[in-house]
């Protein structure tokens, strides 16, 4: 993983001047699809048709289709990346169906199926208490369409846009057009290609000017139907001085095919504008002989485009048979900071590939990375950082740390942490440590009459505390099970 | 599909004449290593071992196989003289040995120190295994160059049990010749069960020269053996060197290296060290100055195959002028070597705007019962402490250097010989601005 982000732009404008193209001879197909709209799942594969009918099916304007279109094209050049530590059979994406909705299209919470309802309450997102009681705007994404959204009157007041990506797309689309594919370009890599083409819905935020968001905005995704990936895109934008904090939970029902998952999700934060993004991802992981589970292949970038702004991700990763996440920051403004906390279990035969990228080309830009990685099992989890100094970023500072933990002698945990240096101003540091849980920490639990289990979870959340420390404390306390829940058997 | 047109230095190597042994499977293996380097060329920087070194202008220079002046090529004995160490020396000038510069008549008992040239005439086979390798990853044009040119270099064998108190010296000198020459040295080593052995290993350039040398080098410790390791790289500021050192450790084997990078347009050095025995040890130190348009690379590969084996490595980088400074640093620990403790430090500092450093120190675990940490830090010099120099009266320029220099000289703190310490003391003043 290098950064490319600063490089691909160029490569976008030439996807721009292909679209024009591209627009000029697709024209005559687009009414060839509308008949199409009434079906609830596309068939599985991927082509120019079945991404019209996409189009078509969430009544989109024709710049979308082309943007679309475009990204599929420039997709359709470019070679599966094979750097990461992770070993995947060839994913065939012809099998895959790219659109599915739930039957019955709800207008209102109220008209949402009740069994759907029931599949959040069973994860632990009641839409009406939860929201009511925690003060917390839900909007969840069930398998590609967004079911409900709430408290989107109380955010309207304070002129905070929350929607799904399809409605900003009808609705704003001068917003869309303005920053969507500004921080991830289309043909940024080959999964934020494939997810430019076939994204079939997200979350929109759009925070004006000087306001800070009056409640946490939070997005709960679910994969359900068979042979469905979902591609989600989240485009989150603060104007100058504005604030936002966004929580993502992540979770999918037990199946035996491995599942893909390649979602985008880009932050661009104005002048002064400030971005607090926490994931808790707890995607079907495969059982226990390695069979299933979700491959994840998410595109995560911040744009730190004004001055004094600042962006956060702070992420809990226990999910995913294969999870392939790098969240960055493009440090642009000067004074800008970049954070990344992140928690990342992997148990069974489950691989990480995780880690951050921090650009720093604004000066006096600071960033910050503390990284947690766990491995029990069999499994393999990989810390895969960059950090780059730019000739220009006078006063850069960057403080990296990375600590692996190793429960079992068959799980593998690496650290592959990127510097380079431009500016001679700047100081970068990088420690990292892994060590197995020790022998000394577990006889003294165990002497005050804690089971070995108990012990274990307890030194774990011990090693994580900091990273927990940064997530709103409702997740923190799914975290903190979750951790406990993927550890079972990992002892013993 | 077509086959790009080659590059003119694969282009001109592609068509020399390979060195005839009279050994057919030597001459096999050259072949082979031909073959493999012009089917594969040189890597690009997609190739992960060559991420931060770009060969492109090297890819487009042509270089002559070999200096049949070699022989008799001028070389002051002044330059081969190092801090009044005396001892046995084998001298190499632009890959020939030159038995009128070498020192080979006070040979200590029990080492057996003689050119690969002589070894392949007297008893090939002792070296076939060695000699048949193949290499194949991707990163590996310059290993199979040097397996398909090579033809001198140095066999070092010590015997079991023998505690060599003299150092011996191995020197490699590029000479000007009348065009860029491309020359290859091959080195075996091995040390004995229970054996000691102080060995220095110096680059040196003799007038103005841009030549390309490869060196390439497997280095066998028995168990209980305990290798000193002085590396001093000068080579010509013209040239280009890429070296690649193979350790094998046995059973409670230790080496101590310490590698002070200073020469060359383009130095880059691939070190290996393998753990293959219980207890076995690797404590790796160094520097690497790049300046001017100097761009060097440090690639520190340790594997820790065996049980309780230990590593640990501290190498600092000082750019200044242009230069890039690349250094990898990767510690594996594999199934099976629990007990295994790794540490490895990396600290650089970058001291003009149009320098660089890119470093990666790695770590890859498969077992648990395992200690292991790295760090790297990129910066400048402390701000305080040139201060407080100033404040003695010290002026800044000075200040600067003094810190400077403490800070490149710290990983050869640990190095035995005070003479050799002196000496690299002042390459190092000698090497940054008074």
């Amino acid at each position: 993983m290098t950064a490319e982000s600063i490089e691909t732009r160029a490569d976008n404008t030439l996807l721009r001047d292909n679209a024009e193209v591209a627009e000029a001879l697709g024209r005559n197909y687009a009414a060839g699809f509308v008949t199409e709209i009434e079906s609830e799942s596309l068939p599985p594969g991927l082509d120019e048709g079945i991404i019209r009918q996409l189009s078509a099916i969430k009544r989109e304007p024709e710049w979308m289709t082309q943007w679309r279109l475009a990204a599929f094209r420039h997709w359709q050049t470019m070679p599966t990346p094979d750097w990461a530590k992770l070993k995947i059979d060839p994913i065939d994406y012809q099998a895959i169906s790219y659109y599915s909705a739930p039957k019955a299209g709800p207008k209102s919470l109220d008209e949402v199926d009740p069994a759907l309802l029931e599949t959040y309450e069973k994860l632990g997102v009641p839409l009406h208490e939860r929201a009511a009681l925690a003060g917390v705007a839900v909007d969840a994404v069930f398998d590609s369409v967004s079911v409900g959204t709430t408290f989107r009157k109380k955010l309207a007041e304070a002129g905070v846009i929350f929607c799904s990506m399809s409605e900003a797309i009808r609705e704003h689309p001068a917003l869309v057009q303005k920053y969507l594919g500004s921080v991830v370009p289309q043909g940024d890599n080959y999964f934020a290609a494939l997810n430019s083409a076939v994204f079939s819905d997200g979350s929109f935020v759009f925070v004006p000017e000087g306001v800070r968001c009056p409640m946490e905005l939070s997005t709960y995704f679910r994969i359900n139907a068979q042979n469905t990936g979902q591609f989600e895109r989240t485009l989150i934008v603060c104007e100058d001085r504005a604030q936002v904090s966004y929580l993502e939970g992540c979770t999918a029902p037990r199946r035996d095919e491995n599942q893909l998952h390649a979602a985008v999700v880009e932050l661009v934060a104005l002048e002064g504008a400030d971005i607090k993004y926490s994931t808790v991802q707890n995607w079907y992981p495969g059982d226990e002989n390695g069979v299933g589970g979700i491959y994840n292949f998410v595109t995560k970038r911040g744009d730190c485009r004004g001055a004094d702004s600042k962006i956060s991700w702070t992420q809990v990763e226990t999910g995913s048979a294969v999870t392939w996440k790098y969240p960055s920051v493009v440090l642009r403004g000067d004074r800008s900071v970049g954070e990344f906390y992140s928690v990342a279990l992997t148990h069974h035969f489950q691989q990480a590939d995780t880690g951050t990228k921090m650009i720093h080309i604004g000066r006096d830009t600071k960033s910050k990375i503390v990284s947690k990685g766990i491995s029990a099992g069999r499994s393999s989890n990989s810390y895969r950082g960059l950090v780059k100094v730019e000739k220009g970023a006078e006063r850069a500072r960057n403080y990296t740390q990375c600590d692996s933990l190793l429960i079992g002698k068959k799980c593998g945990a690496h650290t592959f942490p990127y510097m380079e240096v431009k500016n001679p101003t700047a100081i970068v540091e990088h420690e990292a440590t892994t060590s197995k849980i020790s022998d000394d920490q577990l006889f003294y639990c165990r002497s005050r009459g804690i089971g070995e289990e108990d012990a274990v979870s307890m030194i774990v959340d011990g090693f994580c505390k900091q990273v927990f420390r940064e997530l709103p404390m409702e997740f923190a306390v799914e975290a903190k099970k979750l951790l406990e829940v993927s550890l079972e058997g990992a002892v013993g | 599909m077509n086959q790009p047109a080659r590059p003119p230095f694969v282009a001109a190597l592609a068509e020399a004449p390979l060195p005839a042994s009279g050994v057919a499977w030597l001459d096999k293996a050259r072949r082979e290593n031909l073959d493999a380097f012009v089917a594969a060329g040189l890597p690009d920087t997609r190739v992960e071992a060559w991420k931060y070194t770009a060969l492109r202008a090297l890819s487009q220079r042509s270089f002559a196989a070999g200096d049949a002046q070699a022989l008799s090529r001028d070389i002051d004995p002044a330059l081969l003289a190092l801090a009044g160490i005396e001892g046995p020396a084998l001298v190499f000038v632009n890959g020939v040995y030159r038995a009128d510069l070498s020192m080979l008549d006070a040979l200590p008992a029990g080492v057996d120190l003689q050119p690969l040239s002589h070894a392949l005439a007297a008893d090939p086979e002792s070296l076939r295994f060695t000699l048949s390798r193949h290499y194949r990853e991707p990163g590996d044009a310059f290993a199979r160059l040097n397996g398909a040119f090579a033809h001198d270099g140095a066999v070092l064998r010590v015997a079991a049990g023998a505690k060599i108190s003299v150092p011996l010296r191995l020197v490699f000198v590029g000479a000007a010749a009348g065009a860029e020459i491309a020359w290859h040295v091959r080195h075996l080593v091995e040390l004995g069960e229970g054996a000691e052995l102080t060995l220095i290993e110096q680059h040196l350039g003799a007038g103005e020269q841009a030549h390309l040398g490869t060196q390439l080098g497997d280095v066998t410790l028995h168990a209980d053996a305990t290798l000193h390791h002085v590396g001093l790289q000068q080579a010509g500021a013209g040239s280009s060197l890429v070296r690649r050192s193979h350790y094998r450790l046995g059973a409670r084997a230790q080496t101590h290296l310490h590698a002070l990078e200073l020469g060359g347009t383009l130095a880059r050095h691939d070190l290996r060290a393998e753990l293959v025995g219980d207890a076995a040890g690797f404590h790796g130190h160094g520097a690497f100055l790049p300046d001017g348009r100097q761009h060097m690379d440090i690639q520190l590969a340790i594997g820790h195959q065996a049980r309780n084996t230990v590593s640990s490595s501290t190498w600092r980088g000082v750019a200044s002028g242009r230069g890039r400074g690349v250094f990898r640093g990767a510690i594996v620990v594999n199934t099976g070597a629990d007990g295994a403790d790794a540490v490895l430090g990396n600290k650089n500092l970058l001291l003009s705007p149009q320098a660089e450093i890119d470093t990666k120190p790695e770590l890859e675990i498969y077992a648990d019962e395992v200690k292991a940490a790295h760090g790297a830090t990129v910066g400048q010099l402390d701000e305080r402490a040139s201060f407080y120099l100033r404040s003695r009266g010290i002026p800044e320029p000075q200040a600067r250097t003094l810190l400077t220099t403490a800070f490149a000289r710290a990983p050869f703190e640990s190095l035995a010989s005070e003479r050799l310490r002196e000496h690299i003391d002042q390459l190092l003043l000698a090497r940054l601005p008074a």
